[in-house]
């Protein structure tokens, strides 16, 4: 098994899960059907072409949160292109100033082919909306050896260098990983309905899927070894 | 597979405004780089680009759509206009079935047909949903209905002369539609996905909005009755706004298919939409509360990349935000921009093709004048990028 790993890095992200309608919400992490999505894009696979999406969402899939982010309310307005009335206002919520590591686990020549994708890919990638661009390439490494767990465990940190600053007393952090149970954790896991079956524009289809919660320690690139007892730990903490 | 990605990115300062606001009447807002900033929604600046393909003329009312369900009544119209005996019910009837033969289902409106039996006069057939057709669409429909005329029946009945209606209504989308996509989602099956993306405009720099209270005179107070006739507040911030928009032209060219007419070349429908984005996206500008605060202004750097890869926002330049110590938000920005770009492009290989056109304004953008070649002004800068890539287009992948 191999493991692609991608990093989900904007100023604006919106993974959206159970969102129809006026009011277009956001999940807290990127969503499978979204990065499976995104994948298909860059891979130039039409929608409704279930063949070729298959493979992709047959890709066991997990995300480590590097960098919450906050939440962003939008709230939009349009208007009815020949009369001018005005149509139902819409809310729409986006993760702002998010990092993720997203990755997927599955054979080696298939995520090749989606790493080389990414490099040049049919259609430009976003981060669960169209006007979510990512900020850095969407591609990190293709892991060859090990599995799902391990690479989300050895890729570095790519939270931002602000943001790692508030950790910098800590030799390690503990990153939050949502991950694709295993066939003997089926009773521990929670259920989320974003297995992808069609993007196909009149009928978009999702099953539902597994997820359990764990954490992965990961060096912090940032830490900064202070004398045990500084007085001014705290001053410094605060003004950061 | 031809691939061809355009980028364009713009450094542009507003004064005091509030152009793109939220429920609440206050300028939108994000949080980036972990400190707060100006925000001009994706949504707002794409519709202030479809408004000035129009008011500026950058595009031919027929290039651009229509968006309505009464697609038989707009066949018939043309159909009367190309020939006057053909009219009223005759030019409805063969206009309904050229609609029906390009796939496109049309249905008497069920609440106006039963009127129709209370003696009303019997309504013209509708689409179910609305239908977002190409001027271009629709003349060609109307001439296919004006050929086969005489007997409208037989005439779609021939699989040649079918397939043509369906081909019509399959290619030659308009620039609006090829570029945006549908804007309003009601019906999936005649989805266009759009070839541009457009990012959230985000300040280079920290921004916290300001409350302007204000204070209005009535003019027909007396003396007597001191005080204002009424007080409020508005909302509003100033920034450098970073904007970026990244435009797949063989995705474009395929919504808009290839050009059918003899005395131009293939590729004039893609160059015209390209030009007209470009133009349109780099000179457009929200026009919210554009009379309180008259924002009129335009971008001081402008950068147009042309890639065989992939797209590349340089937004990351500007997460640890801009101070402005040195001079300034833009002259700072640009400083970083010059240094950002090469720095990324190098790091993630960035192809040997990939070309770069610089416009920009004043002594603060001088840094970027070395990254690419340099346009006088717009107009030379957008026929540059058209004529480049309609060479890219012709060549063979």
């Amino acid at each position: 098994m191999s493991v692609l790993t991608l990093r989900l890095a904007g100023p604006l992200q919106s993974w959206g899960a159970s969102a129809r309608f006026a009011r277009r919400t956001t999940e807290s992490v990127p969503t499978k059907s979204g990065v499976i999505g995104m994948l298909a894009a860059a891979a130039g696979i039409e929608r409704g072409d279930d063949d070729r999406l298959w493979p992709l969402a047959a890709l066991r899939f997990g995300v480590r949160i590097d960098q919450p982010g906050t939440r962003v309310r939008d709230f939009q307005t349009a208007h009815h292109g020949v009369t001018g009335k005005s149509m139902p206002l819409s809310e729409r919520f986006y993760l702002a100033d998010a990092v993720f590591v997203a990755a997927l686990e599955g054979d080696h020549p298939l995520l090749a082919e989606l790493h080389a994708a990414l490099r040049a890919p049919v259609y430009a990638p976003f981060l669960g909306r169209r006007s979510c661009p990512p900020s850095l390439p969407v591609e990190l490494h293709l892991h060859d050896h090990g599995g799902l767990q391990d690479a989300l465990r050895e890729e570095p940190w790519q939270a931002s260098p602000w943001y790692r600053k508030q950790f910098r007393g800590r030799d390690e952090v503990e990153l939050t990983v949502l991950r694709e149970a295993d066939a003997h954790e089926q009773n521990a896991a929670d259920t989320l309905r974003d297995q992808p079956l069609s993007f196909a524009a009149e009928h978009r289809r999702h099953t539902l899927r597994t997820q359990v919660t764990c954490s992965v320690p990961i060096p912090n690139p940032s830490a900064r070894h202070l004398p045990r007892h500084d007085p001014f730990d705290a001053l410094d903490e605060e003004s950061a | 597979m031809n691939r061809i990605f355009l980028d364009v990115h713009a450094l542009q300062t507003v004064p005091p405004s509030n152009l793109n606001r939220d429920d609440t009447g206050a300028p939108k807002t994000a949080v980036y780089g972990g400190v707060p900033r100006a925000r001009v929604s994706s949504q707002a600046w794409k519709r202030a680009t479809r408004t000035y393909f129009k008011d500026e003329h950058l595009l031919d009312a027929s290039e651009l759509g229509v968006r309505t369900k009464k697609i038989v009544e707009a066949v018939a119209g043309r159909i009367t206009a190309l020939d006057p005996s053909l009219a009223g019910e005759t030019a409805l009837r063969i206009a309904d079935e050229t609609v029906n033969a390009a796939g496109l289902k049309t249905e008497v409106p069920k609440r106006k047909a039963a009127a129709a039996k209370d003696g009303e006069p019997e309504p013209a057939p509708q689409s179910k949903y609305l239908v977002f057709l190409s001027a271009r669409q629709l003349d060609g429909l109307a001439r296919l209905a004006v050929e086969g005329a005489a007997d409208i029946t037989a005439y779609l009945k021939d699989k040649e002369n079918k397939g043509r209606a369906k081909q019509i209504a399959d290619t030659h989308h308009s620039v609006d539609i090829a570029l945006f996509g549908r804007m309003v989602a009601d019906d999936a099956d005649i989805n266009v996905d759009a070839a541009v993306q457009v990012a959230h405009a985000i300040s280079v720099h920290r921004v916290e909005n300001e409350s302007d209270y204000y204070t209005a005179v009535d003019d027909e107070n007396t003396d007597a009755e001191t005080g204002a006739g009424m007080i409020g507040t508005v909302d509003f911030n100033s920034a450098t706004l970073y904007r970026y928009a990244a435009l797949g032209v063989h995705q474009l060219a395929a919504n808009l298919g290839q050009s059918l007419r003899d005395d131009k070349p293939r590729t004039d429908p893609v160059r015209r939409a390209v030009e007209a984005f470009v133009h349109g996206f780099v000179a457009s500008l929200p026009t919210g509360k554009i009379n309180t605060f008259g924002h009129h202004t335009l971008p001081d750097a402008v950068i147009v990349k042309l890639r065989t890869t992939r797209p590349v926002s340089f937004v990351a330049a500007f997460e640890d935000p801009v101070r402005g110590e040195a001079g300034g938000y833009v002259r700072e920005a640009s400083e970083r921009l010059a240094e950002y770009i090469p720095d990324i492009e190098r790091a993630y290989g960035d192809d040997d093709s990939t070309l770069t056109w610089v416009l920009r304004v004043g002594p603060n953008t001088q840094k970027l004048a070395g990254i690419g070649t340099e346009s006088e002004n717009l107009v030379e800068l957008v026929a540059a990028v058209g004529q480049t890539v309609a060479e890219r287009l012709e060549k063979p992948a």
